[in-house]
């Protein structure tokens, strides 16, 4: 059986926290007949929401994993992912949003366009998602649906479009008037599961006229028909439904829907938006690299019968085994299929196939082109490709933003230090954006991530999911080292203990390189050292790269230039003219002029234009260098180059001074001179720790 | 190649004024028809500026930071061929540490956004500018009120502004002065106006209007298209 995939809608709900979107999605699944139950975030039944599925998660009342679920609505199948709202887990968003058709923001009728709902938008903006607005609490006191439709124009630059207006408000909302349908439509019930239409009351029908006026005006510029309909006056409700879907397929328009899912009013008209307005997955293109081709985009058919491409997006530990969350892009998938992973070029049997409602799952056959799905027991990374081996494609590589802060991680036991590194390995297989490495220099486990909380959020799973109790540290910048002027070295290595010795003499200079690498020249003519040991002359010095004389840190870009030598008959050898290299590059590091070299990164800040000035000062202050600023709209992006050494505690900062309504990006970008007095202060740490070491 | 560039630099038509150049406080306009070399043009008046040690806001109104900063790159390239420096390292860092890019994409352009960057700059990253170059104004749809601001801006700032303006040859208005459309309706503000036109050798840079001095025929010109440096 060949499903019809029009009728199906790949869906998130992206929000500011506390905006209500886990509320929302409880009450949508209530409506839709998944659970039948209603539980609160915090709730005091100690339940909690049903997409609040981690342990951690219902104690901090936020959502943390995207947990996906899927549900019926009128003949419709919706696949519902939930996504975090706190800045620190964007990558659940990013991924969310890269997987699915269309989107609900959810906006607070009170608080309005708030921080979190910039960063969301503008992901949703930079994955082409089409979405919907529906703002939620409209039942609060202070709550005003205008003021917060005006800011999704002003603020966010939507063409944002009242699809209702609200019976009451605050304390008197009683119900929603549809503006296409121009009836009243009022939520009855223990859980206004009852819905009742009627006709709009006296008091409020002219303003509902002249609503109704702009949202015609709005859609017809999407159709020439309903702008026709206008001037006849023979506006009909798939007229305007048809033109307000093709606007929003082009994101050229945003519907926007309100009530209060906490007071369940409005959440079955939502629902009906998105079926309506929303785009199923044969109305979006999705594009995959062609492996075989040196990646040239291919565009993938939802048609029956072509090659399986399917992207995992999300892994999950669960008790019984890793569950993989997968989109099907192009094809089908059956119970029993061998599928190939494009990455690690294995093969995978298809085992069990599952449909996921936050916890609980539900076994199906097969899954098709745009359905989301689970799999058991997959080993495979988040992002990875599976097909049917018939083509050889890759998803095209999700945005991943680097790491921003590091932790050094002491386990307190040996016990928890097994425990850290089977966490560690299952959280960098979830999460591309935390990363951890141990470090040879210091021979610390350091992880990194997007911000402290990230870190703090998988150092506390640590200790409650694997039982590894581990201490943090401070983070540690890379330094190097570079020589920066030219000296001489003339070193002889002379050992004499009894049997065979040691002689090798090498002569000649270090200098900086200009390529910025290492480099080696032999000028040695004459055979002064003969040419069997120059390569060991070369890895004597090589070996000496891997730790400077000043802060024990790597040294770059040096050139090393041997012009003479002398051997013995007998006693010269591989191991003696190494050790010579050695003690040559002793005797000339320090009157080299050494300089300690630190990473300098590339940091892009996005912020609303009024905080440039707030971005630029945060940059100066710690040694940056602004290159640029581009305003577009009403975003400003500063484009600056600062060492990473300042950068550590920068999210929190940029949180602090911005509302949380900016966000950073940083690459390495290359390696500078450390400024004297800083270099001064590293090498008295420096000296100061080698001294405690010995004692 | 710094003292070379200054001798070989275009700005040095200018060099008979009472001021020596455009001067702090004035406006300066390069006009020329579409694809002459107006923007390369003001990126190698931004060189003179930073080469003489002063800074620069370039400031675009069509592109953005990179494709700026790679039109930099490609035109510093090219001044470091001509002047056979190999290790470049010193004078992309001076440029780097000297320039200043201020994008307007997508019509965001206002002058209180401008003003109010300035004063970030000045205040938060310590970046007084010597000279402003502004690019992708139009000239026919900018009012006379937008170049009185851009005047006390420059007053303020104690800057020199110099402007690229498109001209079109399908208009053939002009000054008295032989200013063209659309630079005449607005040649009151500006104390320095250059035309730049195609010649059979590279461009040519003739000096419509330098100050009070009077303009001649022979005010003119050769520069080289890839560095914008004089000829000959």
């Amino acid at each position: 059986m060949v499903q019809d995939n029009k009728d199906l809608r790949n869906i998130g709900i992206s929000a500011h926290i506390d905006a209500g979107k886990t509320t929302l999605t409880e009450r949508i699944l209530y409506y839709t007949q998944r659970i039948h139950k209603v539980h609160e975030v915090k709730g005091k039944d100690g339940v909690g929401a049903t997409m609040d599925s981690m342990a951690l998660e219902r104690e901090r009342g936020i959502t943390i994993s995207s947990a996906a679920t899927y549900c019926r609505w009128k003949g419709y199948r919706i696949n519902i992912i939930d996504t975090p709202g706190h800045v620190d887990f964007t990558i659940e968003v990013e991924r969310a949003l890269r997987v699915l058709d269309g989107s609900v923001l959810v906006l607070c009728a009170v608080g309005g366009v708030q921080s979190q709902s910039f960063t969301v938008d503008r992901q949703m903006s930079r994955y082409k998602v089409p979405r919907l607005a529906f703002i939620n609490k409209c039942d609060r006191v202070g709550a005003n649906p205008n003021r917060v439709a005006d800011q999704l124009r002003r603020k966010l630059s939507h063409n944002a479009v009242l699809m209702q207006i609200p019976v009451g408000l605050e304390g008197y909302l009683s119900g929603l008037i549809d503006l296409v349908s121009m009836k009243a439509f009022y939520f009855q019930g223990d859980y206004g599961e009852n819905v009742v239409i009627d006709e709009i009351p006296h008091h409020l029908l002219e303003e509902a006229v002249a609503k109704r006026e702009i949202l015609l005006d709005a859609a017809s510029v999407f159709s020439d028909e309903l702008m026709e309909a206008v001037f006849e006056d023979k506006v009909t409700e798939p007229l305007i439904e048809e033109a307000v879907r093709k606007g929003t397929l082009m994101r050229q328009l945003t519907p926007v829907f309100m009530g209060s899912a906490y007071k369940n009013l409005g959440v079955q008209a939502l629902l009906d938006g998105v079926t309506k307005y929303l785009p199923s997955p044969l109305d979006v293109e999705n594009v995959a690299l062609d492996l075989d081709k040196e990646g040239t985009p291919v565009s993938l058919s939802p048609e029956p019968g072509m090659p399986f491409v399917a992207l995992a997006f999300k892994l999950e530990v669960t008790p019984y085994g890793q569950l993989t969350y997968l989109r099907v892009y192009q094809g089908s998938i059956r119970k029993g299929d061998d599928i190939y992973n494009t990455r690690s070029r294995k093969k995978v049997k298809v085992g069990r196939l599952v449909r996921m409602h936050a916890n609980e799952m539900e076994d199906i056959q097969e899954a098709f082109a745009g359905d989301i799905l689970a799999l058991f027991g997959v080993d495979c990374f988040s992002g990875d490709t599976f097909t049917d081996s018939k083509v050889n494609y890759a998803m095209s590589s999700m945005l991943v933003p680097d790491p921003v802060i590091s932790l050094a991680l002491k386990p307190k036991d040996n016990k928890a230090g097994a425990q850290m590194a089977k966490a560690l390995g299952r959280f960098v297989k979830e999460d591309p954006t935390f990363r951890s490495f141990v470090d040879p220099e210091s021979g610390e486990t350091i992880i990194s991530g997007m911000g402290e909380l990230h870190l703090e959020i998988y150092v506390e799973r640590m200790k409650r999911e694997f039982e590894a109790e581990v201490e943090t540290g401070m983070p540690q910048v890379a330094y190097r080292e570079a020589v920066s002027q030219r000296a001489d070295f003339n070193y002889i290595h002379k050992k004499q203990t009894g049997g065979a010795g040691q002689y090798g003499r090498v002569e000649g200079f270090i200098e900086p390189s200009e390529k910025g690498a290492f480099e080696f020249v032999n000028l040695i003519k004459g055979g002064a050292i003969p040419t069997e040991y120059i390569p060991a002359v070369e890895k004597g010095f090589q070996s000496c790269l891997e730790k400077g004389l000043v802060l024990g840190f790597p040294v770059l870009g040096m050139k090393v230039t041997i012009v003479d030598g002398q051997y013995h008959p007998v006693d010269s050898s591989e191991l003696a003219f190494r050790q010579a290299a050695v003690g040559a590059f002793r005797q000339a590091y320090l009157h080299a002029g050494p300089a300690i070299l630190e990473p300098i990164m590339k940091v892009s800040v996005e912020c609303p234009s009024d905080f440039q000035g707030s971005v630029m000062g945060s940059i100066s202050q710690r040694r940056g260098m602004i290159m640029s600023s581009a305003e577009d709209g009403v975003f400003t992006t500063v484009d600056a180059e600062v060492p990473l050494a300042e950068m550590f505690g920068y999210a929190t900062t940029l949180r602090s001074l911005t509302q949380g309504k900016a966000e950073f990006t940083m690459e390495f970008s290359r390696y500078a001179r450390v400024p004297d007095g800083i270099g001064e202060e590293l090498k008295k740490k420096h000296a100061e720790k080698t001294r405690g070491g010995k004692k | 190649m710094i003292k070379e560039f200054i001798q070989r630099s275009a700005l040095r038509i200018l060099e008979g004024s009472s001021e020596k150049g455009l001067g702090r406080g004035n406006l300066g306009v390069l006009v020329a028809r579409a694809g002459v070399g107006k923007t390369a043009c003001l990126i190698h008046i931004a060189f003179d500026t930073i080469f003489r040690d002063g800074k620069v806001v370039h400031v675009s109104l069509q592109d953005g930071p990179d494709k700026i900063s790679s039109y930099y790159n490609v035109i510093l390239s090219e001044l470091l061929k001509v002047f056979q420096v190999r290790d470049d390292r010193e004078t992309r860092s001076l440029v780097e540490k000297n320039r200043m890019i201020l994008a307007y994409l997508n019509q965001s352009f206002d002058l209180r956004r401008l003003k109010k960057n300035l004063k970030n700059l000045s205040e938060k990253a310590d970046f007084q500018p010597n000279a402003l170059v502004v690019d992708g104004l139009d000239f026919s749809k900018t009012e006379a009120e937008t170049f009185e601001v851009f005047k006390n801006l420059a007053r303020e700032y104690g800057t020199e502004i110099w402007f690229s303006a498109l001209s079109h040859r399908h208009i053939a208005d002009a000054s008295g002065s032989g200013i063209p459309y659309p630079c005449n309706r607005v040649e009151n503000f500006f104390n320095v106006v250059l035309e730049l036109e195609p010649a059979n050798t590279g461009i040519r840079m003739k000096v419509l209007k330098n100050h009070t001095k009077e303009v001649r025929p022979e005010d003119a010109v050769l520069l080289d298209p890839s560095t914008f440096l004089t000829m000959g």
